[in-house]
């Protein structure tokens, strides 16, 4: 979810209304978004934009421009997407190029003079574009520059790494590709893009002067745009096609927007395209949909009727042209997210407005239940309640030292662990296979806290198992503790006789050595031929690597199994 | 706080306080002269005192803080032995007498004194000129006398006596005092120096109205009735000390729920009042639940490394069943057969089974989708999620999400807003709603449902929407199915007063005892 700043008077301006901060907050809706944060000495406006497909939204003159065409009722295509003939320029696409980087799109935009906020706004689209949309810049990366110093026709090519030096922005003297990659901080943030090539892609004009080396870092002499630039250069280059074109699409509607007269560019190709072998961008992608009103309708539950689809539809911005019982829809150019006829509906709900749909309270009559784990577990713990002990809830995520050291469990039969691979931090490594360590954590935090202290939890862990299909089980355990000067085997016994005798589980205690227990103080909790837990006295090395004083005992069973 | 009877509740310990403060020749007394008249261990005259003041009976009239030197047990040894500096002195003067020279091994070497003690004993003496170091580290008195030993002898003798205040001192001898005085990490110090508080008392005017009524018998009443008195029937010869109702009663540690727990118990009420069915799932999960099957595409940005925790072994599952995964795996390739046209990229069916631990708690809807659930029903579940995040005031690493589906052919937008309203009023005791759009991968429509709580005012209460066919087809659902879920831990933290929502999950065992809803 992205979230760019923009500013008051350059929305209103690109509005081509005035628009204060309360109407800001109720037009956002219109694009998913949601005001976060107001300067005003500034007039800056910090926006999150929920869409995650709509990447045209993330930025302010696509923000006015959905918001434009739902107060004014439509959109007006721009003109550029369908100009006709071949484009006045031309880049040329050199063969190879489909193994590393295959797809280039670009334009110029003419007559629009570069002003300190319409920069700000370019950087912060080129970057959003990107680097959320285009991965990282691994499948869209984008370049701006300054046209008048370009000789056209540009090649995009693909060079040896040493084989041509030009100067990158941010440095002063001039460096290869292999340079850059090794010590501009754009080289070695993106440098994995283009690892393990033998040859680099790089667009260059016909005077030689290199533009840029996608998509790592644009020339300084070419490719510094400047306030008041008025020609610019704009392109895009990555490795799907129509998500190449459709940033270049976004770009050329933004500064189209600010007033920019965009010209088209012809991309040709060695190699076939989706869009064929010569492409001329910024281009329209969009197919027309035929559309059913009726199931829009039901999707919405209302009875809108055709011409309140259509007037919501072309408000939103669709081109639309109706039939008796369906409509044919086409989305903008810069738009292309349109999967299902879901899609439109909900378009046709947010034009109208989501508080506009009365709610009907759902009819259908159908049985709540807990699940049988649900109920066990409940039993089990107003059980314990009622023996006295304090209920705990705690993370499942543990670290492998409470988990396995400090249970005196290392090396043995019990260490293995369902562990994360990608740690954040070692505190959080490790999912719980057993409930006792996170009981025992409590006490070794809580020796101030008046006693005794019997506690419990009845919760999910999980346990290794090569079987297991996910190579673990999810089970419920319980777990309970008693700590304070006279806590011993027999005591925990005694509960835990409670327990099985009103829950019904017949068991038996059979007399086995557990390296967290002291010997011949353990037990294994054995229920119908089947082990189901541990029960004994901690032993002085475990509580004494938690750092606890006190005596402590402690049982836990499994109950998952109980269930079958 | 007098009631007629109040002379019959006072415990014995109070009649005595009173009656040593009613007869005292002056009005206030202090507390060693209270407990030199009562004839009390100095305990409980402090315990009577204090349940005196809560009951008004007496007052404090004065407080005095007084700093008081004592000797320590080093103290007094040096007192009737010799301090450091008095053995030095006293050693050098005899080894010079035999024509000898010593140095400060030798007096180490002897086990008197503390090697650091000895050194501070030279430093000082050397300073004052009473002793010289000469060739091989041998040391000679100069023949001056030492003021510095002499004062600390007075001050030695005098303070055996007793301890007295600080400020009875000269400066120059506080100085040495503070000098010799206990501090942290060297308790091997001759004098102490400690801060007592001086508090005298007098009777209120109601304690003084009681005089006349106080029991001369006070120590001959039963505090507890026994087993014993109530078989021999002699509890009749006895009267009953009365209880001091109003005071603080002793503490328990007694069973309880989880407050959160609680919290979450009548969520889970709630639900299945309205009919939900409870569903659950596996903590570790496969991508394909976990996200395919919600058409995340595999290249989602919220997929990354950054965002959700991965197994580390094992890396995969054995399998994914069919035809859900060929099903899904079309889906997001072209659509499949769901009226969509799919993600258009080159599905990858190992990256399906990668394993991770379960980050949404729709990953359990989207497994119940698959079980050919029953049309109409209704699910949910409040099951532990985990986020790539880092642990702070507002972020959790592992997490509860309540979340579920309804399945019928009367599913729609509208409906979706009506089980949302009720969700508000039953949930958050909301009327007033607000519906947002709002963006989920798995939903369209998608909603987000903001609500005026009576107590937090507007907050968003959840999420929710449609699943979309490319989510319900590939599962074999063919009805609508409304997906919802619920934030209700800021609603659950207001509820128990916690400000951080590591507290939910707290092993702080005071903090557990003592957090209660409010709401």
């Amino acid at each position: 979810m992205p979230t760019i700043s923009i500013f008051q008077q350059d929305f209103a301006q690109l509005l081509g209304q005035p628009a204060s901060i309360p109407d800001i907050e109720q037009w956002l809706p219109w694009v998913k978004g949601e005001l976060k944060d107001v300067n005003s000495d500034t007039g800056e406006v910090r926006v999150e934009l929920q869409d995650t497909n709509r990447p045209d939204l993330w930025c302010v003159e696509g923000i006015a421009r959905q918001i434009r065409a739902v107060l004014t009722g439509s959109l007006t295509p721009h003109s550029f997407f369908s100009t006709r003939g071949r484009a006045k320029r031309r880049i040329q696409v050199i063969p190879g190029m489909e193994h590393v980087r295959p797809y280039v799109a670009a334009c110029t935009s003419v007559g629009y003079p570069m002003t300190v906020e319409g920069l700000a706004q370019c950087i912060q689209t080129q970057e959003k574009l990107a680097e959320a949309f285009g991965r990282q810049r691994e499948t869209v990366s984008i370049g701006l520059y300054r046209l008048s110093s370009i000789a056209f026709p540009v090649t995009y090519g693909l060079v040896k790494p040493d084989e041509v030096r030009f100067t990158p922005l941010g440095f002063e003297e001039k460096m290869t590709p292999q340079e850059i990659l090794t010590v501009h901080p754009k080289g070695l943030e993106y440098g994995n893009i283009v690892a393990g090539y033998e040859r680099l892609p790089l667009l260059w004009d016909t005077d030689g002067q290199v533009l840029s080396f996608p998509p790592i870092i644009n020339s300084r002499e070419l490719g510094e745009v400047q306030i008041g630039d008025t020609d610019l250069l704009v392109e895009v280059t990555g490795t799907d096609l129509s998500m190449v074109i459709l940033a270049l699409n976004i770009f050329a509607s933004n500064l189209a927007d600010r007033g920019a007269t965009i010209e088209p560019i012809d991309i040709v190709y060695p190699y076939e395209t989706a869009m064929g072998k010569t492409v001329k961008t910024p281009l329209d992608m969009g197919n027309t949909q035929r559309v059913l009103f009726h199931a829009i309708e039901q999707a919405l539950g209302m009875a809108l009727g055709a011409e309140a689809i259509q007037t919501a539809l072309t408000s939103y911005g669709y081109q639309v042209k109706a039939t008796r019982q369906s409509v044919d829809v086409k989305l903008p150019a810069f738009r292309n997210d349109l999967m299902h006829v879901m899609d439109v509906a909900e378009d046709v709900a947010i034009t109208r407005g989501y508080d506009s749909f009365s709610p009907i309270m759902p009819q259908t009559f159908t049985v709540g239940a807990l699940s049988q784990q649900e109920q066990t577990s409940d039993q089990l713990r107003d059980l314990l309640v009622g023996f006295g002990f304090q209920e705990m809830f705690s993370n499942i995520l543990a670290s492998r030292h409470e988990l396995v050291e400090r249970m005196r469990l290392a090396g043995t039969e019990y260490e293995s662990l369902v562990e994360v691979d990608n740690v954040m931090s070692q505190t959080y490594a490790c999912l719980r296979p057993s409930i006792l360590p996170c009981l025992l954590r409590v006490e070794a935090l809580s020796p101030r806290v008046f006693y005794p202290h019997l506690l419990f939890e009845v919760g999910e862990v999980a346990r290794v198992d090569k079987e297991a299909n996910v190579g673990s089980r999810t089970v419920l355990a319980l777990s309970a503790i008693s700590a304070h000067p006279g806590a011993n085997f027999s005591e925990m016994h005694s509960y835990l006789d409670l327990l099985m005798y009103y829950m019904v589980w017949p068991y038996d205690l059979e007399p086995v050595s557990h390296p967290s227990f002291l010997d011949g103080r353990v037990g294994r909790i054995c229920c119908q031929g089947q082990v189901i837990g541990y029960i004994g006295e901690f032993h002085p090395e475990v509580l004494e690597s938690w750092q606890i004083d006190m005596p402590t005992s402690g049982f836990e069973i499994e109950v998952t199994t109980r269930n079958t | 706080m007098s009631s007629p009877n109040q002379t019959d509740s006072l415990h014995p310990l109070e009649i005595q306080v009173l009656q040593a403060l009613g007869t005292a020749s002056t009005e206030a007394l202090k507390e060693p002269e209270l407990v030199q008249a009562t004839a009390l261990a100095a305990s409980q005259v402090s315990m009577a005192v204090g349940w005196l003041l809560t009951k008004q009976l007496v007052h404090l009239v004065s407080e005095i803080t007084t700093t008081y030197v004592a000797l320590t047990d080093v103290g007094i040894q040096f007192q009737q032995a010799e301090s450091p500096l008095e053995w030095i002195l006293h050693m050098l003067q005899a080894s010079s007498q035999d024509g000898q020279s010593t140095t400060v091994k030798d007096l180490q070497a002897t086990g008197r004194f503390q090697p650091t003690e000895l050194s501070r004993a030279f430093g000082l003496l050397k300073k004052e000129g009473v002793l010289s170091l000469g060739a091989g580290g041998s040391l000679h008195a100069t023949g001056q006398k030492s003021a510095m030993a002499e004062t600390l002898r007075q001050l030695l003798n005098e303070i055996h006596e007793g301890s007295r205040p600080l400020h009875s001192f000269s400066a120059d001898q506080q100085v040495l005092l503070r000098q010799y005085a206990v501090k942290r990490g060297n308790t091997q110090e001759p004098f102490r120096i400690d801060d007592h508080t001086e508090r005298a008392f007098a009777l209120t005017p109601e304690g003084r109205n009681l005089l006349p009524n106080l029991r001369e018998d006070a120590g001959q009443e039963i505090s507890q009735l026994t087993p014993e008195l109530l078989k021999d029937g002699s509890w009749r010869n006895h009267s009953f000390r009365k209880y001091s109702i109003h005071l603080r009663p002793p503490r328990l540690a007694v069973g309880r729920r989880h407050a959160y727990r609680d919290f979450l118990d009548t969520v889970k009420t709630k639900l299945t009042s309205m009919g939900f069915q409870e569903m659950r799932g596996e903590l570790v999960e496969t991508e394909f639940w976990d996200m395919d099957a919600l058409f995340m595409p595999q290249f989602h940005p919220a997929r990354a490394i950054h965002d959700v925790y991965f197994v580390k072994e094992p890396k995969h599952a054995k399998r994914i069943p069919e035809p859900f995964l060929s099903q899904v795996a079309e889906t997001h390739k072209n659509g499949g057969g769901t009226g969509s046209k799919g993600w258009q990229y080159a599905y990858d069916p190992e990256r399906a089974k990668r394993l991770v631990l379960r980050s949404q708690g729709t990953a359990v809807s989207a497994r119940t989708l698959a079980t050919n659930p029953p049309i109409p029903s209704k699910f949910f579940s409040i099951a532990r999620c985990f986020r790539y995040d880092n642990v702070d005031a507002t972020h959790a690493t592992d997490f509860f999400q309540v979340e579920g589906i309804v399945l019928g052919s009367d599913i729609n937008f509208r409906t979706l807003l009506g089980l949302l309203k009720l969700f508000a009023t039953e949930m958050a005791q909301a009327k007033e709603i607000r519906f947002l759009p709002a963006y989920f991968p798995f939903t369209e429509p998608s909603v987000e449902m903001h609500v005026r709580h009576p107590k937090l005012g507007w907050m968003e209460l959840g999420g929710a929407g449609l699943f979309r066919s490319e989510v319900t087809v590939p599962l074999g659902v063919t009805v609508p199915v409304i997906a919802w879920g619920l934030g209700l831990d800021r609603m659950a933290m207001v509820a128990l007063g916690i400000q951080d929502i590591r507290d939910l999950f707290t092993s702080d065992l005071e903090a557990v005892r003592n957090m209660r809803r409010q709401l």
